[in-house]
């Protein structure tokens, strides 16, 4: 299953990164690539995994995941 | 269904005012910033520059206390709070080391007050105001870099005039179904992905294939979304809507292409991640240090405020994503659709560009070369030999009947498919006898005379096909798979740049030959079956890496045997899946251009990532040994990151073809 989260507030690099390692934590996820320039990650993951888990993944690292499409 | 098209569309323009928005909210933040920071800046300067007094030292800190307040804690908010929210999360960003450095640097202030520590109140409400600075200009030239791809998604039309019930009617792009029969104006642009139903015109598709020429349009012609009619009135049925146009899908591309890694940035990525945490123990290092050594409380927090602004991860961060975007943009605007950002990187390595024949480097449909007529005119011969070709469906006939291009056909009777051989049939009380050699024999039809001809047009790799009126040849002609027009070109070029050229193909060595001599090709590799091509290419590979460019309907192995595959797609049959890029216009000077702009954008990665790498260790040694004032140190950190967006701007100047 792969995802698209539009993510607001995000506006440098470490927050990219931060919020690249904290998706990855989320058991079930398998790959994540987040873009700062595009606001959006990509995301990888096993149909368990449920679009609250990635909203607070993201909400965890200080910023807001405004809406997750399916890819 | 159709509503979730819908959405998808909508979602893209709303982020597109997202970016406006931030532009416009660090605009806001920025003047009113200024507004407080400027009478900061002179209470300060006045001071130190010309000795003026204005005020007592208690009276000026208070007033500066008081006018830094709305500069960090207002303007400044979205920072302090991200960057606070770091130390609880223990997620650390950039807004962190601003948002402890502005903090700390304000408390000072308040100590002053009491004797304790020189004042870098003024310092702090300066370092947030040139903060903010930078980012609004960060955020200004970031959206000069994403302007071809806005422009992208901002090509597609809003509305169109559908035929419903014999009326013409306007409707939202979204209510369009597929079937709708749709009215295009003259100067109109075409809303969806459709065909020609009636009416013809010449179409600007340059928009969204890089085409600069128009295309003619005529009945069954199938047209592009988002072009423009030039001339006549189009009646369009819709084929594609919503999600599966080909404009949706070049955005889908670009769109994933931004969030593909280049693997030169692995480094610069592991740093950023860790590069927060680091700088933080670093300033309590250098803090602790730099007051053991010299018992100077305001120099050494001076020293520490230095360092944690000065550090810019953002550099690092931004040194390749941004160029790849302006890259794909420039590329997007061309019709070269950068799908992976490994391929960039990869085309720097490539030695060997291998095309495979059909569709590539030809037309992929045959054409008529060569008219020979004999003792009649040419126009009869066309005459003649159309109106029996028309009633066979093989591509060698209808590559007559297209050049004939008769408004009538002579009636024919006793009509004859020959298999392998020809057409025979009678027109008037003519027998007429079209084909090859073999079946000039089985006639007793003399061709001798004729021989020299035909061997000659033979050896150019052309099919030939004899025309005879009662036993006597009245012409002949030769049909071959046309080049297209740019080969010659696209090739010279890539040969004058020290690539090696290969051409594979399934036709026989005669016709390869004959094609690649046109072409100037180095290497001509016939006989290969499609199943094939991949295994040549891992043969090709032992000399050095290999870029192929192919139609990717057939050859999708091939490109991804190889290590950059580009995919030739043509009108709205484009190869999504395969190849890292795809070419949306069927020229092959696309692929020059493709391998330009790839190598154009990885030099500026590597430009962008040397100038983020240097800056950092350069500027925070500077800092650590405290060579820089704070404000100083924020100013170089604003600009570096406006640095690499602009270095990475720099990239649209440049030439591709």
């Amino acid at each position: 299953m792969k995802k698209k989260i539009l993510i607001e507030g995000m506006h440098c690099a470490s927050c990219a990164s931060n919020i690249e390692r904290s998706l990855k934590k989320v058991p079930g996820i398998k790959d994540v690539s987040v873009s700062l320039l595009t606001r959006k990650a990509i995301v990888e993951a096993e149909d368990k995994v449920t679009d609250e888990d990635m909203k607070k993944a993201v909400s965890r690292t200080g910023y807001k995941a405004v809406s997750i499409e399916k890819d | 269904m159709n509503h979730e098209d819908h959405h998808g569309m909508k979602m893209d323009n709303e982020e597109l005012s997202i970016e406006e928005i931030e532009i416009k909210s660090w605009k806001k933040k920025l003047v009113w910033a200024w507004i407080f920071a400027i009478p900061i800046a002179f209470l300060m300067f006045s001071e130190r520059l010309f000795s003026i007094e204005l005020f007592n030292e208690m009276t000026m800190t208070a007033i500066i206390l008081v006018l830094a307040f709305p500069v960090i804690f207002l303007t400044g908010w979205s920072t302090i709070r991200g960057g606070l929210r770091g130390f609880i999360s223990f997620y650390f960003g950039m807004d962190s080391l601003i948002a402890l450095g502005t903090i700390v640097a304000y408390i000072t202030g308040f100590l002053t007050l009491f004797d304790i520590v020189q004042d870098y109140s003024g310092v702090a409400a300066m370092i947030m105001a040139i903060f903010i600075t930078g980012k609004y200009i960060e955020s200004k030239a970031r959206g000069r870099a994403s302007k071809e791809i806005r422009k992208l998604l901002e090509l597609g039309a809003k509305k169109a005039t559908i035929l419903r019930n014999d009326k013409e009617i306007e409707v939202d792009i979204i209510e369009v179904k597929v079937g709708d029969i749709i009215i295009v104006k003259p100067g109109g642009k075409i809303p969806v992905d459709g065909i020609v139903f009636k009416g013809q015109s010449s179409v600007d598709e340059s928009m969204v294939t890089g085409e600069s020429m128009p295309s003619e349009k005529n009945m069954k012609d199938t047209v592009i979304g988002a072009t423009i009619n030039q001339d006549g009135i189009l009646y369009v049925k819709a084929t594609k809507v919503g999600k599966d146009t080909f404009l949706a899908h070049i955005i889908k591309l670009v769109e994933e292409a931004q969030g593909t890694k280049v693997p030169i940035q692995k480094l610069a990525d592991k740093i950023t991640s860790v590069f927060v945490p680091i700088i933080l123990v670093l300033t309590v290092l250098v803090f602790i240090n730099w007051f053991a050594f010299t018992q100077d409380l305001s120099r050494s927090l001076g020293v520490a405020i230095s360092v944690l602004v000065i550090a810019c991860p953002c550099a690092l961060g931004l040194a390749t994503p941004i160029a790849l975007m302006v890259g794909s943009g420039i590329g997007a605007k061309n019709g070269i659709l950068i799908r992976k950002g490994e391929a960039i990187q990869t085309m720097k390595e490539v030695k060997i560009v291998v095309f495979d024949k059909t569709g590539t480097i030809t037309k992929g449909k045959p054409e008529v070369t060569d008219i020979y007529s004999i003792n009649v005119k040419e126009s009869y011969l066309l005459e003649i030999a159309g109106s029996l070709e028309k009633l066979s469906e093989h591509p060698l006939s209808r590559a007559i009947v297209a050049k004939a291009d008769l408004k009538k056909y002579r009636s024919v009777s006793n009509f004859k498919i020959l298999r392998g051989r020809g057409l025979q049939g009678k027109i008037g009380n003519k027998q007429i006898i079209i084909g090859n050699r073999t079946l000039m024999k089985e006639n007793k039809i003399d061709v001798r005379k004729y021989e020299f001809t035909i061997v000659n047009y033979e050896s150019e790799g052309k099919t030939t096909m004899i025309v005879s009126e009662n036993r006597k040849i009245i012409g002949i002609i030769a049909v071959a798979d046309a080049l297209k027009e740019d080969s010659l070109e696209a090739i010279s070029k890539l040969k004058q740049s020290g690539y090696k050229t290969v051409m594979i193909t399934g036709d026989n060595e005669t016709t390869a030959k004959a094609i690649a001599k046109q072409v100037r090709i180095d290497l001509v590799i016939a006989n290969v079956l499609p199943e094939d091509k991949a295994k040549k290419v891992e043969e090709l590979q032992r000399e050095g890496m290999v870029a192929f460019i192919g139609d990717g309907i057939n050859d999708a192995p091939a490109l991804k045997q190889s290590n950059v595959g580009i995919a030739m797609g043509t009108g709205t049959d484009i190869a999504i899946e395969a190849g890292d890029i795809v070419l949306a216009k069927g020229s092959l000077i696309g692929v020059v251009q493709a391998i330009n702009l790839s190598k154009k954008t990885f030099r500026k990665i590597k430009q962008n990532l040397f100038w983020a790498f240097a800056y950092n260790v350069v500027a925070i040694p500077l800092a650590v040994s405290g060579l820089l004032h704070p404000i100083i140190a924020e100013i170089a950190m604003a600009l570096s990151s406006i640095t690499v967006v602009t270095n990475a701007n720099l990239l649209r100047r440049s030439r591709i073809d």
